[in-house]
């Protein structure tokens, strides 16, 4: 077994690869840009080594910097992780060369899988599914209706240089067909000049199922079941689950089975992951690609299975033989897993960079590296620490938050619960979006495909599409929390012997503009509130100034987060966050002659979408600005930032000046 | 008997009523609450006291006799307690003569003022008032300064606190502006000295009173006010908050409010909150945030000098008065406004016994013309003159820089700071490296070679707390993530500090 290995890798799965590698008794050594000087996975290896700049091409991407830092340390292997060079032929062939093991497939395999091309020719000859089309140009409408009959509709017609959604047809008959050949070929001469025209199947409804497999040097190989990857947005995963919800037994097996044998067709030693896309009618599955790496969503199979996949990479990569068979592997209960990245969903999930003011993920009972308990829980895998920085280098990725239950219902749950404890502030995150795909109901179902966050949410995410199923548990928390804040300043000293302040039980909770009159009264651990004739019991340890409430609510258990923001509460649960105010009802009545003051009407401002210097005003006042021209520009991290019209206007007041720095959501320009 | 008891209802009944219902709706349809509204909302329920109920003014002139009187005369005046701490208040009725000053209507604020510091409590100013009353002339005029001369009386004596919730123009806006604080409404108060009227005929000015004095004005522009609130009851509920931490005169401690917070806590994300690159900011208020009890922290004056930032919190219970440069605005650096706000801030902490802590990374003052031809000099002056006056104790921790003069000003060990704390990052110097150098070795200015070597060698003797610690004047290099265990020592060790300043009728700041 190595001694010493390098990660070619940084954030959370290079701290994931050092755990697994600490507890096989291996020194690990990292490497790491000048903008991750301070991160946590150089804090957890037991060497780390500087490799340039921060830009990726500047260091995690150049080779012979890692080599170098190899030979410096004395490290026998590398781990690539996912992404940089974890599926470089030339990085697998030149650590070969010089000697370092490379704790990943072969260079070779890496190479037949690379081309998209060849490896669909491979995966035909190793009798896998691919997906059935004509590659020849087509010339006329009678010979695509023939080609058509012989794919088996529907199938998709689409031009060579096709793209931007032009010069593509689908048809499910012969006449749509016929038709849909003519119109493409025209759009496609018009628009590109080019009317060769194609055809493949249509796979309807199309799912994301991966197959995930195993191979040592023995030639022996195994599939470890499957993870569906259907949630996604713009090609992004966004959760995986383990198993798949859609699969029989039959579709599994013949796809394990067909992912082996391209697995073995190209001498596969290592972990990877045959990609297919099944149709969700059907059931028909179709060979994409292969992964030749360690996948982000690789702990779903290390939940259902019981095994550790790095440490399996490594033994394999050091020789050793895999130590079972495919009957030996465990398919236990239900694994989901959640990307919370640094992004902000209500602003179209434009990227969130700076400092991580507080990061506290929920509480855990998983460890990557370490056994799984046998009830599941929830594991988190990160890269980064409350204070740390997220930069605007490298991917939004910032944690994975994974649970593993009994049941797909479960393990939702879990995720749930999970995502209400999962604390982010500093940066923008996408824990609301998450909390509203758990509990959307075609994904509770199971009965989605890759279109489901563009058909669910068309015009974007934003915030009505958080509407909170159980009201009263915002409304009980706001007004336990209010009564906790009332009791401690009750306590307050130098009251008048004899005249001192008690608060009262009668309080009435304004939540979305209503009012819920309730009743609070003090229980043993916490208080029990009485709302619309039901008495609920909350019990909490909870302390001022935690942003995190854990407690019961009726018995059940629940997480929430709470922030006393001037005289409103901030909750947010289940991707809800709501702005709560707890009275008493002579304020209350009072509080209802108060003027409703609309929120200023932001779309007659340029703000500063971010903290930054403000280098330069392109406008002047009284000048009329066209939609897409240039308004200002803000200079944030080292970065031009250049502002834009969102459409046509007049500028009334430059209100910011350059050289001045600006503030989130600071007023630069007023439009007329 | 039955007599009086039944005209003893009658008058109570018409006192409530203020200038009647029609007027009250009015006001309602303002959006604003009635003067006795507001006191209820403001004090623990049912606790209220009222004097003066039957007052009514003695004014028979411009037809303002018999008929006109309405008992209370526009004022409701009383004492009653905010969280059982006891308060005096007294809340203007713009229904009755549109709250007007009388001079019967001074008198009954005097009353309370008067009672007030014989008892040593603060007073509460609710102010919702259209000015003087005209019919009356002069006796109206001497009933405003018959206030003036309390507020001064009771200045530095007991707190006292004003809430501009309606209109306060001409006259009336020194009594607010002698108190501690001021708070306003936004849309619905206004304070200037004269209105927009005046203002278009004497410098064809076109301004509108929200302009000219509104909440947002003084609270961003002109740093008269200190918060601006949404709406009375906002406001009004906030002021309970605020009350909590003030002691009730300048002869007690501080009010304690317990807390679960434990003053040994550590906080290791600080450790990583000064950037590596000395020009990048930070946002000093996270550091306030982690340092107080709860991250519970009262800020003043959030939208004007926000170089630097003041406010109140709590540490172990206590309040203490926070006094930051905040990095993220104009590097932190002081100015007119910011020295001033300070300043301010620091006296009230020190006459009324609440410990000030003080970071600093403070880069100098700022320079150019505008600020020397406004009086930077004397400005400044007032900052440096309050920190050397002080004898509450002072905890001071050095995060980043402290440079020049503004490193003596910030409350330095020079300036009898009690416990003068800096972190790893901190710099103590004269001025930054670069500028230093350019000084210092002027010969070499078309060396850049040479002037980097001479900044690198600067930077290494002073860009650091080691020169400050040998000379004593920083009493402990700290990490970041014990500042608050090494500020809740500091303070209870403090805690019975007592020194005192050579007698004198007052010092001479440069106002």
């Amino acid at each position: 077994m190595f001694k010493k290995i390098l990660i070619a890798n940084r954030g959370e799965i290079a701290c994931r690869v050092i755990k697994t590698a600490r507890k096989m008794g291996i020194k690990t050594v990292a490497v790491y840009s000048e903008a991750d000087r301070g991160a946590l996975h150089v804090d957890l290896a037991d060497e780390a080594v500087c490799i340039g700049p921060a830009p990726s091409k500047e260091s995690y991407l150049v080779m012979e910097k890692i080599i170098a830092a190899c030979k410096q340390t004395g490290a026998e292997a590398v781990h690539p992780g996912y992404g940089f060079l974890s599926e470089n032929e030339e990085f697998s062939r030149t650590l070969e060369e010089n000697g370092i093991t490379f704790i990943g497939p072969k260079h070779y395999s890496v190479a037949a899988m690379g081309d998209k091309i060849a490896s669909k020719k491979l995966a035909l000859a190793a009798k896998v599914n691919v997906i059935p089309g004509y590659n020849d140009p087509i010339g006329t409408p009678e010979e695509a209706v023939k080609i058509a009959q012989g794919i088996g509709y529907p199938v998709m017609i689409k031009a060579s240089a096709g793209g931007g959604g032009k010069g593509l047809r689908v048809a499910f008959n012969d006449k749509e067909c016929a038709e849909g050949f003519a119109s493409c070929k025209h759009e496609a001469l018009n628009a590109f000049g080019d009317d060769r025209i194609f055809m493949e199947k249509f796979v309807e409804e199309p799912r994301h199922i991966e197959i995930q497999v195993m191979g040592d040097a023995q030639g022996n190989c195994v599939y470890l079941w499957e993870r569906e990857c259907s949630i996604q947005r713009r090609h992004q995963k966004v959760i995986e689950e383990a198993p798949s919800p859609f699969l029989d037994e039959k579709t599994r097996k013949a796809m394990g089975e067909q992912a082996v044998a391209l697995a073995k067709a190209v001498k596969y030693q290592s972990a990877g992951t045959v990609e297919f896309v099944v149709g969700g009618k059907d059931k028909q599955f179709y060979f994409l690609e292969m992964n030749t790496r360690l996948q982000v969503e690789h702990p779903v199979t290390e939940c259902i299975t019981g095994l550790d996949l790095v440490e399996l990479m490594i033994r394999v990569a050091a020789g050793e033989k895999l130590p079972f068979g495919q009957n030996d592997i465990k398919r236990e209960g239900w694994a989901m897993e959640c990307r919370i990245n640094a992004e902000d969903p209500f602003r179209n999930f434009l990227p969130s960079t700076g400092r991580l003011v507080k990061y506290r993920p929920p509480a855990t009972s998983m460890e990557a590296a370490a056994p799984m308990p046998a009830s599941g829980g929830v594991r988190v895998d990160t890269g980064v620490f409350e204070g740390g920085e997220i930069s605007m280098f490298y991917d939004s990725m910032i944690a994975k938050l994974i649970v593993h239950g009994s049941n797909r219902d479960e393990a939702i749950a879990r995720m749930r619960e999970a995502l209400n404890g999962f604390i982010i502030r500093g940066v923008s995150s996408n824990i609301a979006f998450q909390s509203a795909l758990m509990k959307n109901p075609r994904f509770v179902n199971g009965n989605f495909n890759t279109g489901l966050i563009g058909e669910e949410y068309p015009r974007g995410f934003n915030a009505a599409d958080l509407v909170h199923e159980n009201p009263t548990l915002l409304i009980c928390v706001a007004a336990a929390v209010h009564r906790q804040y009332l009791a401690r300043s009750s306590a307050i000293s130098g009251q008048m012997p004899g005249h001192d302040f008690s608060p009262g039980d009668e309080y009435v909770v304004i939540l979305h503009d209503q009012y819920h009159p309730v009743t609070v009264k003090s229980a043993l651990g916490g208080w029990d509130v009485t709302h619309a004739g039901t008495t609920y019991p909350i019990r909490s340890t909870w302390q001022f100034g935690q942003v995190r409430y854990e407690g019961t609510f009726s018995g059940v258990p629940f997480n929430m987060q709470v922030e006393r923001i001037g005289l409103y509460y901030r909750l947010f649960h289940w991707g809800t966050q709501a702005d709560v105010k707890v009275l008493n009802p002579h304020s209350a009545a009072l509080q209802k002659l108060m003027p409703f003051k609309a929120p200023p009407d932001t779309s007659k401002f340029l703000l500063s979408p971010m903290p930054g210097l403000l280098t330069e005003v392109s406008v002047k006042p009284g000048q009329e600005v066209k939609a897409g021209e240039t308004l200002a520009k803000i200079e944030a991290m080292k970065m031009e930032n250049i502002l834009k019209a969102e459409r046509d206007c007049v500028v009334d007041k430059i209100e910011a000046q350059p050289g001045e720095s600006l503030a989130v959501d600071q007023v630069i320009i007023a439009f007329r | 008997m039955h007599d009086i008891n039944h005209q003893l209802d009658e008058k109570r009944e018409r006192a409530r009523l203020g200038g009647g219902q029609k007027r009250i709706d009015a006001q309602h349809a303002k959006g604003k609450l009635t003067a006795r509204e507001r006191i209820e909302v403001l004090l623990d329920a049912g606790t209220f006291e009222e004097w003066d109920m039957f007052k009514e003014h003695r004014c028979v002139d411009f037809g303002m006799d018999a008929a006109e009187k309405i008992p209370g005369d526009g004022v409701v005046t009383g004492y009653g307690t905010i969280n059982g701490r006891m308060v005096f208040v007294f809340s203007q009725d713009f229904t009755v003569f549109g709250g007007a000053l009388s001079e019967t209507h001074a008198e009954k604020i005097c009353k309370i003022m008067d009672h007030a510091m014989k008892v040593g409590c603060p007073v509460i100013g609710l102010n919702d008032s259209g000015g003087a009353r005209i019919q009356e002339g002069v006796a109206a005029l001497g009933g405003y300064a018959d206030v003036f001369q309390r507020n001064v009386m009771a200045s530095g004596v007991i707190p006292q606190i004003s809430m501009i919730m309606g209109p306060s123009a001409g006259g009336a806006v020194y009594s607010p502006s002698m108190t501690d604080f001021i708070f306003m409404v936004k849309d619905s108060s206004y304070m200037f000295v004269t209105g927009p009227e005046v203002v278009k005929t004497v410098t064809h000015e076109e301004v509108t009173a929200e302009e000219l004095g509104g909440a947002i004005t003084h609270t961003t522009k002109s740093g008269v006010a200190d918060l601006a609130f949404e709406n009375d009851v906002d406001a009004l509920l906030m002021l309970r908050r605020f009350f909590n931490y003030l002691p009730q005169n300048n002869r007690e401690k501080v009010p304690v409010r317990p807390t679960s917070d434990p003053a040994e806590r550590l906080d290791y994300s600080l450790d990583t909150l000064v950037p590596e690159n000395a020009n990048k900011p930070y946002d000093i208020k996270e550091l306030i945030l982690k340092t107080v009890d709860d991250g519970d922290f009262f800020e003043l004056q959030p939208g004007y000098a926000q170089n630097i930032v003041i406010g109140f919190g709590r540490m172990e219970g206590q309040t203490v008065g926070v006094v930051a440069n905040q990095p993220m605005v104009m590097a932190g650096c002081l100015d007119i406004k910011s020295s001033i706000k300070a300043a301010r801030f620091v006296r009230f902490c020190d006459a009324f016994n609440i410990p000030i802590i003080t970071f600093v990374d403070v880069p100098g003052f700022m320079p150019g013309t505008s600020q020397e031809y406004g009086g930077i000099i004397k400005h400044g002056a007032k900052l440096l003159y309050a920190y050397a006056e002080c004898t509450v104790p002072k905890v001071t921790v050095i995060t980043r820089k402290a440079y020049g003069g503004a490193y003596d000003v910030m409350a330095s060990k020079h300036l009898r700071g009690d416990v003068n704390l800096a972190w790893p990052s901190a710099e103590i110097a004269v001025m930054g490296a670069k500028g230093a150098v350019e000084i210092i070795f002027r010969e070499d200015k078309n060396d850049p070679g040479k002037l980097a070597a001479r900044e690198a060698e600067y930077k290494a003797k002073f860009a650091n707390p080691f020169v400050a610690g040998a000379r004593g004047f920083i009493d402990d290099v700290i990490q970041p993530h014990e500042t608050r265990k090494r500020i809740c020592r500091s303070l209870a060790m403090l805690r019975n500090k007592k020194i005192e300043n050579p007698w004198r009728k007052h010092g001479n700041i440069p106002l």
